[in-house]
């Protein structure tokens, strides 16, 4: 195993395109070699040098390499942009696209991830210490394609649209979640160990939704289908008991949204619907 | 201007009879001309092809639905763009290449003449911005008139010289080439919702029939002596069976040919070309198109090639793009225009191991083989309905070489492959006949005398691709025919070198051809009193607004054509 | 000498009104016929008291006035040595000026974005995922028997909107008010609400809740719910009886729409809801586009770059990801060095984040009036007012392009926005040389 660290030389003004950032990208090289890399810092191209200390050694083998990142990179985006193998560790706060078309490997961030952690992911594992921002696990614009496999955890919250368009994968927040998490989802699974603001699961098709805490309401295209006692997240099985929930129906959906009976009190009025539930 | 000349190509020009003969091409202040002096630039054309620039009769690249497909699909963007260089912009391509990108790709592909060809009229304002901002090639528009509210009220009531002075007052108005007529009738039954499938459907309201508006349309492009035939989107395009409705509409005009001359051109056959009665027996009616074709002289028709690729379809068909929208399931956009026509736009991806895609990607192929005349046959891929214009140099090939067809043959869907012809047809394009189809009949259909030739007076536009003729034998080496088809060596526009091996050069504006039609005045006062109230009845917009100056082209090029009227 | 100018086009709001007739005498407006309160407010107080006429820039904290040349070379300037500077507004000028401000952008490797991003982004969101079925205003006059405005209150902010257009216009199929029907769903009884045959009072931010309601009413589902959204369920299927039943129906939306909770998603079910609807009937779908050619400004930046608005070109290339390379965003995180205001007032109108920043950095600020934007900035360079003081073309809000004209001069020394853009990018690329 081999360390690089890279620590920001000062604060960043301008956004950096990080996206050369990996274990994918600086296994091989020296660290001359390195530090002559080229990155946008605006609209200029500059040498990795006049952004970063470069210490430490790089080793061939991609799988072996830990990349340590120190700073405030809040404004760097897209670090670990398709990385495939090795482990990027970031000891502060990342920016936009962070892991963006992962491949594989480890992203581990003690601190706060921006916004489209992990988008169009396919492997590989992301974990944060802090919060996220909005579209976890998301797609592209018009694309229609979220994350696809590989597995997010985000110990603290995150924003709307988490696992928007995913087709498979696992996202795990342990803290509370904003709204429309599971936006035209088609497969894969979500987990929302804290409090949803609303709208779970809204035009799914298909995929598992997870809420162990409170959710205000269902949306009017869901039907309940029963009471479960647990489900299972990854091989994990979860107390519940859970409301089971099916749809989009406007989608046509055959997504199932599982929420805690025991923290939505508010809720409980469902139960009536479900002798009419064939 | 500068001087240059080509020396020792071979050059393919069928408009003067030239077929590979190897000679020299003089360039002098933008023209073809006899000799030039010493002080000429040469360009060694040793061992490659000389050609007019290409002419693309049918390409979506300009306007309002083409700029919708473009907010439609950002996903097809991020995969595909230019970086801005010295002397070119920044842009995206693909399937709905932005306007700088549209222009520079056309270039390096040696063509140097595209025709925008369906533009609402009351928006095509918007079409001519576009233009504006696509660099090098010269361009044009078709006004969309096959569902116009005021041609259907004309015809109803019989009045063929006022609606001629109508349709030329139009033409002026928004600066317009040629008669476009889309799913005539049915684009307007779509306006409820509905749609129309047979030439003798009445129009919902109007109580015109889509056979009584082609013919109508075909009488007035007769008056107006305009330069290219009425050009149409048959009813029933994508409809299994619907090669009967193309049949009948080419012989529904069959007898308004006027002196001889082509009294229609119908587009992208291929979607209008299908046999069979569902989708599950769907079959080529290429053989029976084909068969007519071969028979007439009124006649010409665009291929429409598919292309097995990711692509976005985009007509003026607003039901017909429904019904792929409810095939596809897959995002749609409608725009219905006042009183004119419509539009719809669903991205479509064709696969090789989808039987229906794939005997489409036959019919094109097939169109193109089995009629003999290549006068009357143009190739386009309906960009980007087909497929992106990017893939042209595929068509080629295929076309030029067996082999080259063989090798898609054999990859797409089994029973397709057992139920075309193409698989048994020997037939290759020879380089003579490619030019034909892809630069001189093109430029002579539209009536473009200095245009897809190389004869003294002709504008120079030429194409010089890194083919050695002598040496080529297009049946092996069509991979070599694709490669330079898609680069040329160099692209000279108006006496200009604008591209060369691919790389944009100089990036001059081109023009915007547009047919200053003249009628009397006596006919024109007539007709303006009648119009301008019930202008203002069925349209939200004033005549004055609704008209474009010329200047508002910036580089147009007026084509004054005087009426019988 | 006075003359009247017929045709004009208004250059307020979406509706590009183009029959007012404007009476020049001497140089100055003196009479505007057919112009709705709004747009004749423009017409009566576009030179008051807060009108520049002089550059001006700052220094020591006071405005000095400078020449125009001066204010360009010294605006070019500090754009081109920024990293990441950004072009914003270009809602209130012609598609030619838009045109000049995108090469502009490129040729700067900055950031040009428009107010589409706090107005009707998530509409044009929507419909990269969805799609839109639309159609222009006369298809709606000519035919629509069902007229829909959900979040829109056209009363004042469209004034003329259902003369001209909807309810009270004169169409081919529809030539009475009593052939139509109006439905107005809201937060609370508006203006136009008062005018309908059906209002719909929603909840507050929960306009999705009933967005989806009424497509599983209209899918002909069953809707468990006594009530969504404070809306009663056998309200909702009336609703959606009325839209499967109509010939042709039409729902206009607007910024309640957009901004509430949902924004873009909202724009989605309700984009959604009108193609579902296709399957039973016409059924078309319009955004109330705000300014006179924020629809424009749209339609230039998405030919030449392929996106509608909110491009970044810093790397040489256009690239596109609303909330990333959006005006707020892009402030709010503190990450541009420079900016360039043309036609808009952001300091008055942004999150208190993003002023925060833009009072940190360079702002040059293109615009006919004083404002909060102007106060704060290092350079102010007075513009004609388009539609009035210059012409160029302008998009309805269902893009039905129009000239607007120039009808009077604009005071002394004073250029349009796209001369001023012209000066502007000549000098850049000097400096970039």
């Amino acid at each position: 195993m081999s360390e690089l660290t890279l620590t920001l030389k000062k604060e960043l003004i301008v956004p950096i395109d990080a996206s050369i950032i990996s274990p994918t990208n600086l296994a091989g090289k020296t660290v001359g070699e390195i530090e002559n890399l080229e990155l946008w810092r605006g609209n200029r191209k500059v040498k990795l040098n006049e952004v970063f200390h470069v210490e430490g050694k790089s080793e061939d083998e991609e799988e072996n390499l830990i990349v340590r990142l120190i700073g405030d990179f809040s404004k760097a985006r897209g670090l670990g942009f398709k990385m495939k193998k090795g482990t990027l560790i970031i000891d502060g706060n990342t920016g936009l696209r962070l892991g963006e078309k992962m491949k594989g490997g480890l992203i581990k961030v003690n601190g706060n991830a921006g916004s489209w952690l992990g988008s169009e992911m396919s492997g590989g594992t992301i974990e944060v210490e802090g919060g996220a921002g909005d579209f976890v696990g998301a797609g592209y614009r018009g694309g229609k394609e979220g994350m696809r496999g590989g597995k997010i955890v985000i110990k603290g919250k995150c924003g709307a649209e988490a696992g928007a368009w995913m087709s498979n994968g696992v996202i795990k927040i342990y803290g509370d979640s904003g709204i429309f998490p599971g936006m035209h989802m088609k497969g894969g699974t979500i987990f929302i160990k804290g409090n949803c603001e609303g709208r779970a699961g809204a035009e799914m098709k298909d995929g598992k939704i997870v809420i162990l805490g409170h959710l205000p309401s269902v949306l009017p295209s869901f039907d309940i289908e029963e009471i479960r006692a647990s489900v299972k997240v990854e091989e994990e099985k979860i107390s519940g008991p859970f409301y089971l929930f099916t749809g989009d129906i406007n989608e046509e959906g055959i997504g199932k949204l599982y929420v805690s009976v025991d923290s939505n009190s508010q809720l409980k009025f469902w139960e009536k619907f479900l002798e009419s539930v064939i | 201007m500068s001087e240059i000349l080509i020396k020792n190509g071979f050059v393919f020009d069928p408009l003067n009879n030239i077929n590979g003969e190897k000679m020299d091409i003089a360039i002098k202040s933008g023209k073809i001309v006899e000799k030039v002096s010493s002080k000429a630039k040469v360009i060694d054309a040793s061992h490659m092809i000389v050609m007019p620039g290409g002419v693309d009769i049918h390409s979506h690249i300009a306007g309002s639905k083409v700029n919708s497909g473009r907010v439609l699909r950002p996903e097809d963007h991020v995969k595909d763009y230019e970086v801005k260089t010295k002397v070119t912009r920044s842009g995206v391509g693909y399937s709905v290449p932005s306007t700088f990108t549209t222009g520079y790709r056309y270039a390096k592909m040696g063509y140097t003449t595209v025709f925008e060809p369906a533009t609402p009229p009351l928006k095509t304002r918007h079409t001519h911005e576009e233009l504006r901002d696509t660099p090098i090639i010269d361009k044009g528009c078709f006004p969309l008139l096959g569902n116009n509210w005021f041609i259907m009220e004309y015809l109803k009531e019989g009045k063929l010289e006022e609606c001629a002075a109508y349709v030329s007052w139009l033409l002026n108005a928004v600066k317009g080439y040629a008669i476009k007529i889309v799913n005539p009738g049915g684009t307007e039954a779509w306006g409820w919702g509905k749609g129309i499938s047979h030439l003798d459907e009445e129009v919902p309201y109007f109580n015109v029939t889509p056979r009584e508006i082609v013919r109508w349309l075909c009488k007035i492009n007769n008056i107006l002596n305009l330069p290219h035939p009425i050009h149409i989107h048959t009813n029933n395009l994508g409809k299994p069976g619907n090669y009967v409705t193309t049949i009948e509409t080419m012989d529904a005009v069959k007898d308004l040919s006027k002196n001889g001359k082509v009294s229609i051109h119908i587009t992208h056959v291929q979607f209008n070309g299908f046999a069979g009665t569902s989708w599950l027996n769907l079959a080529s009616g290429a053989p029976e198109i084909a068969n007519y074709i071969n028979k007439n002289t009124h006649v010409e028709i665009d291929i429409g090639q598919v292309i097995f690729s990711d692509t976005t379809t985009m007509t003026a068909d607003g039901p017909f793009q429904y019904i792929l929208y409810l095939l596809s399931r897959e995002k749609w956009v409608n725009a219905d225009v006042e009183a004119e026509t419509g539009a719809g736009i669903v991205p479509f991806r064709y696969k090789k191991s989808n039987y229906v895609n794939a005997i489409q990607w036959g019919i094109g192929l097939e169109l193109a083989l089995l009629i003999k005349d290549p006068w009357k046959v143009h190739m386009t891929t309906d960009h980007p309905n087909g497929g992106p214009f990017t893939h042209y140099p595929k068509v080629i090939a295929w076309l030029m070489s067996k082999k080259a067809r063989e090798r898609i043959i054999n990859k797409i869907n089994k029973n397709a492959k057992r139920r075309l012809d193409l698989p048994g047809i020997d037939r290759e394009y020879t380089p003579y006949e490619i030019a034909i189809i892809t630069r001189a009949a093109t430029a002579k259909s539209l009536g473009l005398k200095n245009k897809g030739h190389l004869g003294t007076g002709a504008d120079a536009d030429i194409a010089i691709y890194d083919l050695d003729y002598e040496k080529l034998n297009p049946s092996e080496d069509y991979k070599l025919i694709k490669k330079a088809f898609k680069q040329a060596a160099y692209t000279i526009k108006n006496g200009e070198i604008v591209a060369k091996n691919g790389e944009i050069v100089a990036s001059p504006k081109g023009k915007i051809y547009w047919v200053n039609s003249k009628v009397s005045d006596d006919i024109q006062k007539v007709m303006l009193e009648n119009l301008k109230t019930k202008f203002e009845e069925y349209y939200t917009v004033k005549m004055e607004n609704y008209i474009i100056n010329e200047s508002y082209l910036h580089d147009s090029f007026m084509l004054n054509v005087q009426s019988e009227v | 000498m006075e003359k009247t100018i017929y045709n004009v086009v208004c250059t307020v709001c979406g509706c590009c009104c183009d029959d007012l007739e404007v009476k020049v005498k001497d140089g100055k407006i003196i009479d505007v016929k057919n112009a709705c309160a709004v747009s004749l407010s423009k017409f009566q107080n576009y030179s008051n008291e807060e009108r520049i006429v002089k550059p001006m820039i700052k220094e020591n904290g006071e405005f000095k006035e400078y020449s125009f040349d001066e204010a360009i070379e010294k605006a070019s300037k500090i754009l081109a040595e920024a990293e990441y500077p950004l072009i914003y507004g270009l809602s209130l000028t012609s598609t030619e000026a838009v045109g000049k401000a995108v090469e502009l952008a490129e040729v700067l490797g900055g950031v040009i974005d428009n107010t589409t991003s706090v107005c009707h982004g998530p509409s044009l969101i929507g419909v990269h995922d969805i799609g839109v079925v639309t159609c222009t205003l006369g298809e709606v006059k000519n035919r629509a028997d069902l007229i829909i405005y959900w979040a829109s209150n056209p009363v004042f902010s469209h004034p003329r909107h259902l003369a001209r257009y909807t309810v009270f216009s004169k169409g081919k199929f529809r030539k009475e008010r009593k052939e139509r029907k109006l439905v107005v769903v809201d937060v609370r009884k508006t203006a136009t609400a008062k005018l309908a045959d059906m209002f719909i009072q929603v909840a507050p931010n929960q306009d999705y809740e009933l967005l989806s309601a009424l497509r599983m009413a209209v899918k002909g589902e069953e809707i468990y719910l006594d009530e969504v959204a404070g809306v009663p369920t056998s309200k909702i299927e009336e609703l959606a009886d009325l839209m499967i039943s109509c010939e042709f129906g039409i729902l206009f939306f607007g910024l309640g729409l957009t901004m509430s909770l949902g924004k873009s998603r909202n724009i989605d079910a309700a984009l959604s809801l009108v193609r579902d609807l296709n399957e039973r009937t016409k059924f078309l779908i319009m955004p109330m586009r705000g300014h006179y050619n924020v629809t424009g400004a749209n339609e230039v930046i998405a030919w030449q770059t392929g996106y509608p608005f909110a491009v970044d070109f810093t790397q040489g290339y256009p690239r596109y990801n609303p909330g990333e390379t959006t005006t707020i965003e892009i402030l709010t995180r503190g990450e541009c060095d420079a900016a360039l205001i043309i036609g808009s007032d952001p300091a008055a109108h942004f999150p208190v984040s993003a002023v925060k920043h833009l009072m940190k950095i360079p702002v040059i600020t293109v615009d006919p009036h004083k404002n909060a934007t102007t106060l704060i900035s290092t350079i102010v360079i007075p513009t004609a007012i388009t539609g009035i003081e210059s012409g160029g073309t302008i998009y309805r809000m269902d893009g039905v392009p129009l000239e607007c004209k120039k009808l009077v001069e604009p005071p002394l020394g004073v250029k349009s926005d796209e001369e001023i853009l012209t000066e502007i990018l000549t000098n850049v690329k000097k400096f970039k040389e």
